[in-house]
């Protein structure tokens, strides 16, 4: 294998490919597409799920029963809470340093940062659903001024949203156990010494 | 070391040690063409810092390993995994099959291996020394070869379940 892998390196060797344009287009589109890529979807989340928080604390003088003042709490909260979390694990699991570190650290950093990641987004998964349920009565007053949980309408809804939650939930389970599983495989290996 | 024909003259000398690393690690043409890109940017990033006390392949292999691990969390959806046992039935070869047949069934006997095991095997296949392997991930040479002995017969067993 080891002869054979030889004879592809010296064939490939060969093959020179990259021009000095080339190497240096990759650098600096590579350097765009960073910046956009850590901004755009955590940014944009972030920036409408902290909008959203504005709106309710701006008009939370309309809640005006109990039931209402939690929900808007509650999705005050969760959408304070959610983004910041979210951002938080982006970072932390792209922060591989990769200039310093060895191999084996950098697969360390690696997991632990997926292994994070997963929860929070489990998290997220689980809070977003309290938020569908908090935000429901809580924007149906706000905007049209009607108590949800005066009408048959908004239990019907969270029967609903139940089932789909109850669907969503064991999908979320499960794709996420292979991740955590992944990850902790890997930082169970590397905790092996000879 | 770090005027940027200097650079550029580098990357063009080890251009086959980033595709081998980048073809390793991921599995869709889109992933290895980010990856490749990456890997480049990092070099780029990191060779004011080199400072000439290891070889220059070694602080390369450094790099782009740590930025193929990186990259692990950027990939797209993976695509359904192929056994490699039963790629190597759909792709077995001959020995005096062409070169990029038998690369293509290199390729895929690494890539059964799991993350750690893959850049190890990788640098042991490039000709990489036990303390060199050792140097650039951070395993004891002791560990190391006992990685390597394990992943021989993963691999071993993976031919031989073909045969």
């Amino acid at each position: 294998m080891k002869t054979m892998w030889g004879e592809m390196s010296a064939e490939m060797d060969k093959q020179k490919k990259l021009t000095t344009q080339l190497i240096t287009k990759m650098t600096q589109a590579n350097y765009r597409g960073k910046v956009n890529n850590i901004l755009m979807p955590e940014t944009a989340g972030a920036l409408v799920s902290f909008a959203s928080f504005v709106y309710i604390a701006l008009n939370f003088e309309k809640l005006n029963s109990l039931h209402l003042f939690i929900c808007g709490i509650v999705a005050a909260a969760i959408m304070l809470v959610l983004p910041l979390l979210s951002l938080r694990a982006v970072f932390k699991m792209r922060s591989v340093n990769i200039g310093s570190n060895n191999f084996k650290q950098a697969i360390q950093q690696y997991a632990a940062g997926k292994k994070q990641f997963v929860f929070v987004q489990k998290l997220t998964f689980y809070l977003g659903a309290l938020l569908l349920v908090a935000i429901l009565p809580v924007m149906s007053k706000i905007m049209g001024n009607v108590d949800a949980f005066k009408t048959n309408s908004l239990w019907l809804m969270y029967a609903v949203m139940f089932i789909f939650f109850l669907f969503f939930a064991k999908w979320v389970y499960r794709s996420y156990a292979k991740s955590v599983n992944d990850a902790e495989n890997l930082l169970k290996e590397l905790s092996e010494e000879s | 070391m770090n005027n940027t024909a200097e650079f550029i003259e580098v990357i063009q000398q080890n251009e086959s040690l980033i595709y081998k690393v980048t073809k390793v690690y991921t599995n869709t043409k889109e992933d290895a063409q980010d990856l490749y890109q990456e890997i480049v940017y990092q070099l780029c990033k990191s060779f004011g810092s080199f400072r000439g006390d290891a070889k220059i392949s070694t602080w390369m292999y450094r790099i782009a390993l740590n930025t193929a691990i990186a990259h692990l969390n950027k990939q797209k959806k993976r695509l359904p995994q192929t056994p490699v046992s039963d790629w190597l039935a759909e792709n077995i070869v001959a020995p005096d099959a062409p070169v990029d047949e038998r690369s293509e069934t290199l390729f895929a006997l690494v890539k059964q291996l799991n993350d750690i095991e893959k850049g190890i095997v990788l640098l042991y296949l490039e000709g990489k020394t036990y303390a060199e392997i050792a140097l650039i991930t951070g395993f004891t040479v002791t560990n190391v070869g006992t990685r390597l002995d394990r992943i021989k017969q993963k691999i071993r067993s993976q031919i031989n379940l073909k045969k």
